[in-house]
């Protein structure tokens, strides 16, 4: 009886090891950093019809302190109007990426590069945002920082323009 | 002569600079749903069957949220470089022409103007993209939603190139009107993706336009006759047609949807946007000029004459035998 029990403890162990080893095999910790350091990592959702010619809604920044957090939540907010469009929901249809080349991002990369340098001229587009600390929900204490949500009014049609205007998207009446 | 030739240069340049493809036009039409069960419809007896048609007059006249929507969705287009054309100006000013068209006379002879049938009947309210709306506003409970349908029509395809669909958000605070708007503002950012990527294939793959190739009952031949063209090659004019547009679609893209020895029904038919002309300009193309070719070649290698006639930017019939 009590070899078997024994025996029990070390598959136990045996399996938990392997259990361990595959999730650091899953997951290593240069490929977590890679995660959460990573351009396209943040959660967008509209939070409703915005007045004309813009968009409300919700997302998210990493950072080691909240305001750095904030400041990326922003950039997350244009960035996310620009090249990977929103989700519908709270009765609001979905909205389009303004660029629907996958590539947009890396074939005018300089361009970006000083569009959403430290306060550049992506500022311009952002209305009205929760710029106050987050708290409760909207503000997650992680291993090495803090994850945050605010609410950001993106001016949508203005940005749109800007982008025609400077040759990175291609407006509805080009060519005619 | 250095001056001239300068000049000369420089014209080409402009005028290749300024080539630009037709540009479609577009118009807001209530769907026939939309008026029909609101009561803005025309009933009449055709061979003993009741005929029921959408009466646009009156749906302009009487409906406040119809116009708000229109209204709503001609900023949004206008702002996207696509100036709406409007249902109530078009119908107005097509009854103050037919007015002012039967009262005119030359000063000198008193003669009015030529109008065959076919003229007076062409003489109504078109549009290259239609874009068919039809929406409701709902009630569940205390709260009212709205329901939106929009669809963006090809004219002459038939074909359905954009659309937006969908309930929005219950409310039991918000006025209609305010639902309605947000209705418009919400759906008109994809609808227009869908319009974009429609105007991008257009450009990538040329116009999809259609075309009726038919023979007048005076042509002695007909399309399955024996020609031989300048090449010395025999085929059936059937094969000769189907050969040219080969050679003069975009990637030879089209489809033979019907034929028979009167008549040749032609589908997505990709035209070129823009060709060079004899002079060397760039010109934008359209249906009527690009038949206009294939007039061209059925005189120039079987002397044949035909007569082009226009429906639209996108269709357009071409009759064989004389013009």
């Amino acid at each position: 009886m009590k070899t078997l029990s024994y025996l029990s403890l070390v598959l136990v162990f045996i399996f938990t090891m392997g259990e361990a080893t595959n999730a650091q095999e899953r997951y290593s910790r240069r490929e977590k950093k890679a995660h959460y350091s990573s351009d396209y990592n943040y959660e967008v959702q509209i939070m409703g019809v915005g007045q004309d010619g813009t968009k409300v809604m919700k997302v998210s920044g990493y950072g080691k302190k909240v305001e750095d957090a904030i400041i990326e939540a922003k950039m997350n907010s244009v960035a996310a109007v620009i090249f990977k469009g929103i989700p519908g929901g709270h009765g609001a249809a979905a909205t389009p990426a303004i660029l629907k080349d996958p590539g947009a991002g890396d074939k005018h990369a300089e361009y970006f590069e000083s569009f959403f340098s430290p306060g550049g001229k992506y500022l311009q587009f952002i209305t009205v945002t929760t710029d106050g600390m987050p708290s409760g929900q909207d503000r997650m204490k992680m291993k090495k920082g803090y994850k945050v949500f605010i609410y950001v009014q993106v001016m949508y049609d203005s940005l749109r323009k800007q982008l025609e205007a400077d040759g990175i998207a291609r407006s509805l009446d080009s060519g005619f | 002569m250095k001056k001239l030739f300068s000049i000369f240069i420089f014209t080409t340049l402009t005028l290749s600079l300024f080539a630009q493809a037709k540009k479609p036009t577009i118009m807001v039409v209530p769907s026939d749903q939309y008026c029909i069960s609101r009561g803005y419809k025309l009933e009449f007896e055709n061979m003993g069957a009741t005929q029921t048609l959408p009466d646009y007059k009156k749906a302009m006249q009487n409906d406040a949220d119809l116009r708000l929507v229109i209204t709503k969705l001609g900023q949004i287009m206008a702002d996207r470089g696509f100036p709406l054309k409007d249902l109530e100006m078009e119908l107005r000013n097509l009854e103050r022409e037919a007015a002012e068209a039967s009262m005119l006379m030359s000063s000198s002879s008193s003669s009015d103007m030529a109008e065959s049938p076919v003229d007076a009947l062409k003489r109504t309210a078109k549009a290259d993209i239609i874009l068919d709306l039809g929406f409701d506003i709902k009630r569940m409970g205390p709260e009212r939603y709205i329901s939106f349908n929009l669809r963006g029509l090809d004219s002459y395809t038939s074909k359905q190139v954009s659309g937006a669909a969908g309930a929005g958000k219950p409310s039991s605070s918000a006025s209609p009107e305010l639902l309605l708007e947000e209705a418009v503002l919400s759906y008109m950012d994809g609808f227009n993706a869908g319009l974009q990527t429609h105007f991008d294939d257009m450009f990538a793959k040329g116009r999809e336009v259609k075309i009726n190739i038919r023979r007048w009952n005076s042509w002695m031949d007909n399309f399955e006759t024996y020609f031989t063209d300048k090449k010395g090659e025999e085929l059936e004019m059937l094969e000769h047609i189907e050969n040219w547009f080969f050679d003069n679609t975009v990637e030879g893209r089209f489809s033979l949807s019907d034929a028979s020895e009167n008549q040749m029904r032609l589908e997505q038919v990709r035209i070129p946007m823009i060709e060079v002309d004899s002079r060397g300009r760039e010109r934008a193309v359209d249906t009527r000029r690009f038949l206009s070719g294939l007039s061209r070649y059925l005189r120039d290698n079987f002397e044949i004459d035909s007569k082009i006639y226009v429906r639209g930017l996108g269709e357009a019939w071409l009759i064989v035998g004389e013009k």
